[in-house]
């Protein structure tokens, strides 16, 4: 059983697994890359270990150079975090062949969920509901591509084979437009991944993306925490989740169908940890199996905040070989959780990714409010890895109470030195739909923009004129005084002193 | 002394009257002006209503952040004012633009060539940055020329990547 834990990860997500080790009292590894010495990471854990260049590549997607860093630290066990490392098989191998515990699934699991055609077959044998597309069939060229999408009919999505998080991801609307986007998504998968293969998927339209929380311990309990609501996406990105879903709202028999058809699909891998399946739900509550994520997801918190369970600690405890503390009885959703997920881009120009010093922050904070970051005041934002800088989480009694809640603490929050998409969040808690719990994954692409967002709100424009006015006032003036300053090029006090000698 | 606050066709006077008081279009405010933080957070009490902004500068104009939307506006005295509409005022259109890196990263793809003629809104250069691939387009018709970057180029925030004429 081990006693120190290296994760092989960065960002809040490092964080969150370090302040999970601290409150079990295991000591911690991290690894940085040149452009992380400062990260908050680094800050927290008991050791760190410099990794290489900024690139990923060069770093965090270093395997050998991670394995030989657990070895020399005498960590116990790597926790990969999501993204990087996080659904390698081989990497998950590696780890067992060095005999350190991977907190994460079994490398057999990681394997059959990765490839998601194979996933999709396995899951599909089991009497699970799959949406069409080109599942087991490994990796295919272009040509073949092309020619299955004749077949399916358009529109379809080009996912990557080993991707996640909208990576490698390209929509097909015409057949013309498919050879570029296949090459687009290959380069993206390669680029994120070290994977360039790619599949396709026929788009559900209308479709909601729901997802369910299951741990697994080696025992062989599986559980599942109930579902989240992530729907709320741009480009395939998600920006926003919430748990429980409201579309899902009262319906208990719906959710426990899609918990105990979550908990078949993990079994069917012979799951071991925490994971999340991934439904497509159409407006009439049929739902597919998208995929299985065999790691600990972004959005995680939310489903704490409405279980109560700490599910970073449960992985570790899973992975030290214990049972799990509680049984499927013994879960219930309580109150409402929402994730607003502060990327570093600009909304008012094009999603842009913004890089730069964070020169000052204010934080939210107050009852009911969870803020997940690895970015502080002086941090500087690189241009290497992803631009989620922090989640905001709140929890309320009810869900207008939680909507309340996010709207006023996306109000206390400042971020100042870099561009954030919280403008985005603090109009998507004013958008009429969205409070309602009527969107699907196309709202934010089809029916939400900044500036119709922005017109019925009350005008502030000669408020605006005031401050601007004002800003621009005191640097003129500013300026000025720095100019009568420099008239006189020695000090006064010189001055004065040379004027009374004169006298004398 | 007197501003004139443009947002949009909108054109807003300012009067500072002095430290707290401020005469907007007419309209006389009692306030009260401080920075909470840094220079970039703005507290104003406007006849004891309280606001908070965020107001930074950039090369549109002053952006103010204030309860969730934002607003754009070009602030100029009286005597800014006059000059610029004794020359003739605007922004011309015939002014070359260059194509700046708005960060660091790598060139993707640039799908137009020196001398090709380009539409408003035409993409120039795919750039990759955060793992996002960027389409950095153009904001106006025009010629591309002098094209400095191919795919595969790694650039640096404020390169010159092109430009249009």
């Amino acid at each position: 059983m081990f006693n120190k834990v290296l994760i092989a990860n960065r960002g809040e997500i490092a964080v969150r697994i370090i302040r999970a080790c601290r409150d079990l009292g295991i000591g911690t590894v991290a690894v940085y890359s040149e452009a992380d010495r400062e990260a908050m990471h680094v800050r927290l854990a008991d050791q760190a270990y410099y990794l290489g260049p900024a690139p990923s590549r060069d770093s965090y997607l270093r395997a050998d150079k991670i394995l030989a860093i657990a070895k020399k630290s005498e960590a116990g066990a790597i926790h990969p975090g999501y993204g990087f490392l996080a659904e390698r098989a081989d990497f998950a191998q590696a780890c067992l062949d060095e005999n350190l515990a991977f907190i994460g699934p079994k490398p057999s699991s990681i394997a059959a969920m990765g490839d998601k055609g194979v996933a999709r077959a396995k899951v599909a044998a089991s009497g699970v509901p799959v949406v069409p597309g080109t599942e087991g069939e490994g990796a295919l060229s272009d040509e073949e591509l092309l020619a299955l999408a004749e077949q399916f009919g358009l529109p379809l999505l080009i996912k990557a084979t080993a991707g996640g998080g909208g990576k490698g991801m390209r929509e097909v609307q015409t057949m013309e437009d498919m050879p570029g986007l296949l090459q687009a998504a290959r380069r993206e998968a390669e680029a994120s991944f070290g994977d360039g293969n790619v599949y396709l998927e026929k788009l559900v339209e209308g479709a909601r993306h729901i997802e369910i929380q299951i741990l697994a311990d080696s025992h062989g309990n599986v559980i599942h925490l109930g579902e989240r609501e992530c729907s709320l996406q741009r480009r395939h990105q998600k920006l926003l989740e919430e748990s429980p879903s409201p579309f899902i709202g009262d319906d208990e028999d719906l959710r426990q169908r899609m918990g105990s058809v979550a908990v078949r699909a993990a079994q069917a891998v012979d799951y071991i940890n925490a994971g999340t399946i991934e439904f497509l739900v159409d407006k009439d509550k049929n739902f597919y199996f998208l995929e299985m994520n065999t790691r600990l997801q972004v959005e995680h918190p939310i489903t704490e905040m409405v279980t109560g369970i700490d599910i970073v600690k449960e992985q570790i405890r899973i992975a030290r070989g214990r049972q799990m503390r509680h049984s499927q009885d013994a879960i219930s959703l309580s109150g409402w959780a929402i994730e607003c997920r502060i990327n570093a881009e600009d909304p008012y120009n094009n999603y842009l990714p913004s890089t730069g010093k964070i020169t000052h922050m204010i934080l939210p904070t107050g009852p009911g409010v969870r803020l997940d970051t690895g970015v502080y005041s002086g941090f500087r934002i690189s241009p290497y890895y992803d631009s989620l800088i922090a989640k905001l989480v709140v929890s309320g009694e009810s869900r207008g109470e939680a909507l309340l809640r996010m709207r006023r603490a996306l109000e206390e929050f400042k971020i100042i030195g870099i561009r954030t998409n919280i403008p985005f969040h603090q109009l998507m808690m004013d958008s009429t739909r969205f409070v309602a719990g009527q969107y699907d994954t196309r709202f934010v692409e089809e029916r939400f923009s900044m500036e119709a967002a922005e017109e019925g709100k009350e005008d502030l424009s000669e408020i605006a004129a005031i401050l601007a006015t004002l800003v621009a006032h005191q640097q003129t003036q500013r300026a000025a005084h720095i100019i009568q300053r420099n008239e006189r090029d020695t000090s006064n006090w010189k001055w004065v002193g040379r004027w009374e000698r004169m006298q004398r | 002394m007197k501003y004139v606050a443009t947002t949009g066709d909108r054109e807003i006077t300012v009067e500072i009257v002095d430290e707290h008081h401020v005469i907007v279009d007419g309209v006389s405010y009692e306030i009260d002006f401080e920075s909470v933080s840094e220079q970039t957070v703005y507290s104003l009490l406007a006849n004891n209503q309280s606001h908070e902004a965020l107001v930074y500068e950039s090369e549109d104009g002053w952006q103010v952040l204030l309860h969730g939307s934002q607003y754009v506006l070009v602030v100029e005295d009286e005597r800014e004012r006059r000059l610029r509409a004794s020359l003739g005022g605007g922004i011309p259109q015939n002014v070359d633009f260059h194509l700046r890196a708005p960060m660091p990263g790598l060139i993707v793809t640039v799908p137009v060539e020196d001398g090709q003629e380009i539409e408003k809104g035409d993409v120039l250069v795919v750039l990759e940055s955060m793992k996002m691939q960027n389409e950095l387009k153009s904001p106006r018709p025009g010629k591309v020329s002098r094209v400095r970057v191919k795919p595969g180029d790694s650039v640096e925030q404020r390169d010159t990547l092109l430009s249009v004429i």
